[in-house]
């Protein structure tokens, strides 16, 4: 999973990156599956001019850091481990978006082999 | 004192006085625009060998433009622009090549040695460059349509937002 040629082979069934996931979120579990929450205030985002493409599920991580930024400047350093916990936050965002490719793909490949056999 | 130098100098080249004298002369009575204006162009031969000597040329190289590009007697000179002359001869103006009383070439101003050279071989020939410069653009198109179908990204789906749909964890609730 994740490696360069899983992508490049995902173009045999149509899939490229940046596609959404088009089967039921469900499917195929046998528990349900936890809703991700958005921890951040909207309206916080707003008032700290974070802009739309950086408030994602990370931005309440992103919102700490900027702010201990606020508070620290000059001394910048001060806010490693906020920088930290933001983008360990993002790493495993992009995770969670590889383990969905990675679900969309074996979906597709396991729904074209039962329309094969039927 | 100075005068036995100048004695001196007069008389180990005895040419000098007069040399200098012409290009003063030249200089200092030839410097109205219709001074130096051609004359109307050459009909006879005797007035086709009365410019060739005005300009300094045999009869023979003599060749005035034709009529209609009005520039009267002036002599048609090859096309030789300064960087394609020999440049280890001992001319008397080195920086423009040229030697004293030497004809200018009618459109001199743009083949100085600093401007154009119209008589320049290029190294390689203009087809040949504009072979390679073809070649080169539409190589490198034929790569990219070829390559355009072997197009892929990395493994992830879009980024998801909060406000574009429920999205979920792959833990239990």
């Amino acid at each position: 999973m994740g490696q360069i040629m899983g992508s490049y082979d995902a173009k045999k069934i149509d899939l490229y990156m940046d596609d959404k996931p088009s089967f039921d979120p469900q499917a195929g579990f046998s528990y349900e599956r936890q809703k991700r929450e958005m921890v951040a205030n909207e309206t916080d985002l707003v008032s700290a001019r974070i802009p739309p493409e950086f408030r994602d599920y990370c931005s309440h991580y992103l919102l700490d850091y900027q702010v201990c930024r606020y508070k620290h400047m000059p001394f910048l350093y001060k806010c490693a481990h906020e920088k930290h916990e933001y983008l360990n936050c993002e790493q495993r965002d992009y995770i969670l978006r590889m383990k969905e490719f990675e679900r969309e793909r074996r979906l597709r490949v396991r729904e074209q082999r039962l329309v094969g056999v039927a | 004192m100075a005068a036995t130098i100048l004695k001196k100098v007069v008389l180990s080249n005895p040419k000098l006085i007069g040399k200098n004298a012409g290009i003063f002369c030249l200089a200092a009575r030839n410097h109205w625009n219709y001074q130096y204006k051609p004359g109307p162009y050459p009909k006879t031969p005797e007035e086709r060998a009365a410019a060739a000597k005005k300009y300094g040329l045999t009869v023979e190289e003599y060749q005035p433009f034709p009529e209609s590009m009005c520039f009267g007697d002036y002599p048609k000179l090859p096309d030789i622009g300064a960087d394609s002359k020999d440049p280890h001869y001992p001319w008397d103006m080195p920086d423009l090549r040229r030697n004293f009383n030497e004809p200018l070439h009618v459109r001199s101003e743009i083949y100085g040695g600093d401007r154009y050279d119209i008589s320049m071989k290029p190294r390689f020939s203009v087809m040949h460059q504009l072979r390679w410069f073809l070649g080169t653009v539409f190589g490198f198109m034929a790569i990219y349509f070829y390559l355009d179908d072997y197009k892929f990204g990395r493994p992830v789906t879009a980024k998801q937002y909060p406000g574009q749909g429920v999205h979920y964890l792959f833990s239990p609730k």
